[in-house]
């Protein structure tokens, strides 16, 4: 197993070390805006497309970032969004909105995810299994904007339950944040709680009509025992992909529910880097995204040994 | 306008002396009335020192937070290198920084003969002491380096600077400070964005350039700028022509130059190649490109060069083009010292500014005389980093990113700053203004004379949605809402509702481009029996177009914050700065309306009446304009009618290039389908012309005008709205204007009668001297700012327009703009809006109600407000 994860850990770094190198290079290969000769800034910025080395061969760009990156850790100075201000510094303030929002979402949305689609699938065929599938469905086909206007609308400015938008400051687990945060938090979870209904439904209904879920009521066990026991364990192969699938989300960020509420998050951010060109921000969270992704997709493989003995990774025959 | 105690009089002298003592020190002894209220029977005096008379100041008592929100946060305020206005929005908005001097609205304090109070402005002293004196005399004997010529008049300038001013955290701010800032901005190694304003263009200050670009070599387009010709060059020792002044000279095979739109020769050589030039030579001179585009000047290369643009008649060049191609390249030398840049301290407390160019009255004080580069030094340079890069290393600035770094000198200061979330400003005690008797004002509806600056915060909030920002506003939290098009038949009645007009006026563009329209008509996929768009070409149809639409109508149907336009030039256009007149409210702006949409000036006892009834929609005239149009198209086989039955058998189909597909285009273009299929019935093109969108172009819709590939397009330009004049230049410079590949500018003359005599130039050099010198054939002419009198200029630019329009290229139809609603918590001193101070923003806004007032009233209108 170890040696197993050593490999993965080495196969890792050369996949991180191939994205980074495409990436870097494919965002240059944009093309910068075009600058209008009769404008009078033209030669200042052009002067500093120079002094950024802009204008040097991409693998010697290259080779400047990956050493400033790993000897002093310095991802540069953003040259756009954030003029002359360290990339490093922005994403660490921006990112902890993003994942407090989106964590209350995931510990608010798995439970009442698998609950409901136990429920559905314990009640299969029944009206209730037809209420939670067809509510399912709905909120699974509306995007989730369309929540986060129909909740500011309703909970924010009808009945002013909550305010409209997120609070300012970095007081995140404030009595006053936490109320800030509930209309995104809620606009984020329906979406999240539908996916894992329907995949723990769909799962569920299977293992339940398995022989040895027979097997198990014969041997004694209760409906309940035989359920949490042996039907869920099962159903876990495929619904914690899924909540590390959530997890990565929760880093990302959602563009479009931090744009309605105000969150300062990091969502917007890799597309924000494109469209604006700022080249250390944009390898800044594309390298973050990638390597939590890598890591994520490395701590799900070796999980799954742990839910279900029979997957052993790495051993051989 | 609730609550506010009124304050007893103190001595002036004390008041100045106490805040002149205060201001720069500790806080506590700062002398602040409105942000550290009086007690309810409390009164205060100040005097005005500009009347030296002692006047009553209201003292108002309370918090007012102003509630505002936008799209964008800043991110970076540094003087030195913002570039959007997002970031200048602490700046401009919200005033965390002072001027040299500024304007205010004209009032009781401060008269302007024959205006109504709050409808004119003046400029006063703000951070200067006292009006700025000329000392071009002075500087010419004493400073030789700045290397002022015996003719130069009002090109130097002294400012005794207040002896009170300071940043928030205290630190002084002295004449050695305003040197070093700029010093500072035009630092070589840190390529400020910023710099530029200072080292080019009208308000350059002298020697600034030399001093930015030591030890670098700047290329300039000749064509745009000296024009020389090969005989006005010097060759030098190796071969290479010189300018006068001595810098080498190029042709620019690579370079873009200015009146191609940003093109090169080989862009178009590469492209075309001998469809349009002789290439014998081209192999052997392209060789020879550096990479910089260039090759150097000599005789060998300039005859490899000339065939290349003098040889084919289809590019139809000659010699006397060939000036268009050089390239001038100025060396500046290496290590050149701040001493001689014409900004430096000239006694205790005074600076001196040395221009480029002459200033007077409203523009030097305003624009040539500005201080917004000013940093505090010892905090900026503790922001500078240093970063290595491929090329090398660069610098960058942490200034005014953060609460931390950023330094104020204005009446209010960042207080609190959130990435991308929030900002929040508190009043700067360290502010001079606070107790100067100066920033004051009487009311005109009450009489009363109140402070400037009643908002003791200003709360900035990130709010990209506008549907949120409906439901903020409604519930009282945030203090505007720009209206929405789905909002105007709600809101656009309400006495909470504001216009805000804007400069720009959007024209209907229609093509002329005659080569392009027949070369679409001649192609195999083109339907010639079903279809036409040679029609479009014929003046008549045209002139048809130009009054079928209402413009009101028009305005109110697809966009109902703008206004109707008829003119080129908008109506929030400045003519005078001096004394806030409007362009289009001059003699001479009316007439040229009343000329082009033929208006009998006589039937009205006013030309102001005479333009009021100007609509633009003349549907007679229209459909004998279109019968015109029919029988001239049927006469040139432009369209057929072989039935006989006097409608053409072709539909004139105008192509509109849309960016991207919306409602407003959908509602625009069916707009104007609907008007000329109701003004063409009776004619021969009855039901036979229409307006199709084009498939999305994104930012390529303005091209497809250019070239002829689209026949309609709305669009428009903006520009300075104190100088109309300057506007002209979009539509005489082919690579600026939509139709600068069909219309040619230098082509077109126009007489104008001046001091008697009659004046004849082509509408190219009728713009260029509205800007300064021109010399044609060996006749001086100027009719720049300053230098003819107005009514000249106002004469040149009344009958520019009236020719612009009359090619029929540009069909005005509305004048930009946009509503807004204003909470009731507040209200602006000012109703009608005025194109330099707006309605005053932070500065005239008074408040109805103090922060706990405010939230009583929302929750006793139920937490919703109606508007």
């Amino acid at each position: 197993m170890l040696k197993y994860v050593i490999k993965r850990i080495l196969y890792m770094i050369l996949v991180f070390l191939i994205i980074t190198l495409m990436c870097f290079v494919l965002v240059r290969m944009l093309p910068l805006p075009t600058l209008p000769p009769e404008d009078s800034h033209t030669k200042v910025v052009m002067m500093r497309r120079e002094a950024l080395g802009y204008n040097e061969p991409y693998l010697v760009q290259f080779w400047i970032f990956l050493k400033n990156v790993i000897t002093k850790f310095d991802w540069g100075l953003s040259e756009k969004l954030y003029f002359g201000q360290d990339v490093w510094t922005i994403f660490r303030q921006k990112l902890p909105a993003t994942m407090i929002v989106n964590l209350y979402s995931i510990i608010l949305s798995i439970p009442f995810g698998i609950a409901l689609g136990i429920l559905a699938a314990l009640k299969k065929n029944s009206w209730v299994d037809y209420t939670i599938s067809t509510l399912t469905m709905v909120v699974i086909s509306v995007p989730s904007f369309v929540y986060a206007f129909i909740i500011q609308y309703v909970f924010c400015f009808k009945l002013k339950w909550f305010p409209f938008l997120m609070k300012s400051g970095t007081d995140w687990f404030s009595p006053a944040m936490f109320r800030s945060m509930i209309p995104p938090v809620m606009a984020l979870s329906f979406g999240v709680i539908a996916q894992f209904t329907r995949t723990t439904r769909a799962e569920l209904t299977e293992v339940l009509t398995s022989e040895f879920m027979l097997l198990a009521r014969t041997k004694g066990l209760t409906k309940a025992q035989a359920t949490i026991r042996h039907a869920l364990r099962n159903c876990f192969i495929v619904i914690v992909p899924s909540i590390f699938g959530e997890f990565i989300g929760i880093l990302g960020g959602s563009l479009i529910i931090e744009k309605i509420f105000a969150i300062p998050g990091v969502g917007g951010l890799t597309l924000n880097a494109i469209n604006g060109l700022d080249y250390n921000i944009y390898m800044l969270s594309t390298c973050f995204y990638t390597i939590v992704s890598l890591s994520a997709s490395l701590v799900v493989d070796i999980s799954m040994g742990f839910i279900d003995p029979r997957i052993r990774m790495g051993s051989r025959k | 306008m609730k609550k506010f105690n009124k304050a007893v009089a103190l001595a002036l002298a004390t008041v100045l002396c106490v805040a002149s003592l205060s201001a720069c020190g500790d806080k506590k002894t700062s002398v602040s009335s409105t942000s550290t209220p009086a007690s309810a029977s409390s009164t205060e005096t100040s005097t005005s020192s500009v009347e030296e008379k002692q006047v009553e100041v209201e003292k108002f008592e309370g918090s007012f937070i102003w509630k505002d929100t936008v799209s964008t946060l800043a991110t970076n305020w540094n003087p030195h290198t913002y570039q959007t206005t997002d970031d200048a929005y602490p700046i401009d908005d919200v005033e965390t920084v002072s001027s040299l001097y500024r304007l205010i609205f004209n009032d009781a304090n401060h008269p302007i003969d024959g205006k109504e109070p709050f409808t004119g402005y003046v400029i006063v002293p703000e951070m200067a002491a006292a009006d700025p004196v000329d000392v071009t005399a002075k500087v010419r004997t004493e400073h030789p380096e700045f290397g002022l010529s015996d003719t130069a008049e009002k090109v130097a300038w002294a400012i005794q600077l207040r002896d009170d001013l300071c940043f928030d955290d205290g630190t002084k701010i002295t004449a050695d400070t305003f040197v070093e800032s700029f010093k500072r901005l035009m630092d070589p190694k840190l390529l400020n964005y910023r710099a530029v304003d200072y080292y080019e263009g009208n308000y350059a200050i002298v020697n600034a350039a030399n001093y930015y670009f030591q030890g670098t070599t700047s290329y300039s387009d000749n064509g745009k700028n000296n024009k020389y010709a090969i005989t006005d060059l010097v060759k030098g020792d190796d071969g290479q022509y010189t300018a006068p002044n001595g810098d080498k000279m190029y042709i620019g095979l690579g370079y873009a130059l200015e009146w191609t739109g940003g093109d090169t020769l080989k862009d178009y050589v590469d492209a075309y190649g001998a469809q349009y030039f002789d290439v014998s030579t081209w192999d052997q001179l392209s060789a020879l490109i550096d990479e910089n585009g260039l090759v150097p000047l000599t005789d060998e290369n300039y005859q490899l060069f000339l065939p290349v643009i003098t040889g084919n008649e289809a590019w139809g060049e000659t010699e006397a083009d060939a000036f268009n191609y050089f390239v001038q390249a100025h060396y500046y030398e290496d290590n050149y010292d701040f001493a001689n840049v014409g900004l430096f301290k000239s006694g205790d407390n005074e600076i001196t500014y040395v221009l480029n160019n002459s200033f007077d009255g409203f523009y030097l004080k305003i624009y040539a005389l500005s201080n917004n580069w000013l940093v505090e030094p010892n905090l900026y340079d503790a922001c500078l980093k240093e970063t290595e890069t491929a090329s090398g290393t660069v610098w960058s600035s942490t200034y005014n990113t953060n609460v931390e770094t950023s330094r104020s000198y204005g009446p209010y200061k960042v207080s609190d700053y959130q990435l991308d979330k929030s900002m929040h400003f508190v009043q700067n005690d360290k502010w001079f203004g606070w107790n100067d008797g100066n920033h004051i004002y009487v009311d005109p509806t009450d009489g009363k004379t109140y402070p400037m600056y009643q908002s003791t915060e200003v709360d900035t909030q990130v709010v990209a949605e506008a549907a949120t920002r409906k439901q903020m506003f409604l519930a009282g939290e945030i203090m505007g809402y720009g209206l929405q098009a789905e909002d105007f038949d709600q809101y656009r009645n309400s006495e909470f509702a504001h216009a805000t007009p804007a400069e720009t006026i959007y024209f209907i563009i229609l093509n002329g481009y005659e080569k392009v329209i027949n070369e679409r008509e001649a192609a195999d996929d083109f339907d010639t029996a079903t279809t036409d768009i040679q029609t479009a070409l014929l003046n008549t149809f045209r002139r048809a177009i130009a009054v079928t639409f209402d413009r009101d109508l028009f305005c109110a149907t697809v966009s109902p914050a703008r206004v109707a336009g008829f003119g080129l030039i908008g109506n929030t256009f400045i003519y005078d700065p001096e004394t806030c007149a409007y362009y289009r409210d001059s003699d001479q702006a009316m007439q040229a309306l009343c000329d082009f949409y033929s208006v009998d000036t006589s039937k009205y006892a006013s030309l102001k009446d005479a333009v009021a009834s100007i609509t633009g929609f003349d549907p007679e005239t229209a459909k004998k304009l279109y019968q015109e149009a029919y029988t001239e198209a049927l006469e040139k086989n432009y369209i057929t009618d072989a039935d006989g039955d006097g409608k053409s058998d072709q539909t004139v189909t105008l192509t509109y290039s849309i960016s991207s597909d919306s409602d407003f285009m959908t509602k625009m273009i069916d707009y104007l389908n609907e008007k000329i299929a109701e003004t063409t019935v009776g004619t021969g093109f009855e039901g036979k012309v229409q307006i199709v969108k084009s498939a999305p172009v994104g930012n390529d819709w303005s091209n497809n005008i250019r070239n002829g590939v689209a026949d309609v397009v709305l669009a428009g330009w903006s520009g300075s709205a104190m100088d109309p004049f300057s506007t002209t230049s979009v539509y005489v410079n082919p690579g600026q204007a939509y139709d600068g590949k069909w219309f040619d500018a230098t082509a077109h003359n126009m007489t104008v009668k001046i001091d008697g005599k009659d004046v004849t130039l082509n509408l190219k050099q009728w713009s260029d001297a509205l800007q300064g010198e021109i010399d044609v054939n060996g006749v001086k002419y100027n009719f720049g700012y300053g230098i003819a009198p107005v009514e000249t200029r106002l004469e040149i630019l009344a009958k520019f327009e009236g020719e612009i329009l009359s090619t029929y290229d540009y069909i005005p139809m509305m004048n930009n703009g946009a509503m807004s609603l204003l909470s009731q918590q507040v209200y602006y001193v000012v109703e009608d809006y005025n194109p330099v101070l707006s309605r005053g923003g932070i500065r005239y806004a008074k408040y109805n109600y103090d922060e706990t007032e405010w939230k009583d009233y929302v929750a006793s209108q139920g937490g919703t407000l109606n508007y």
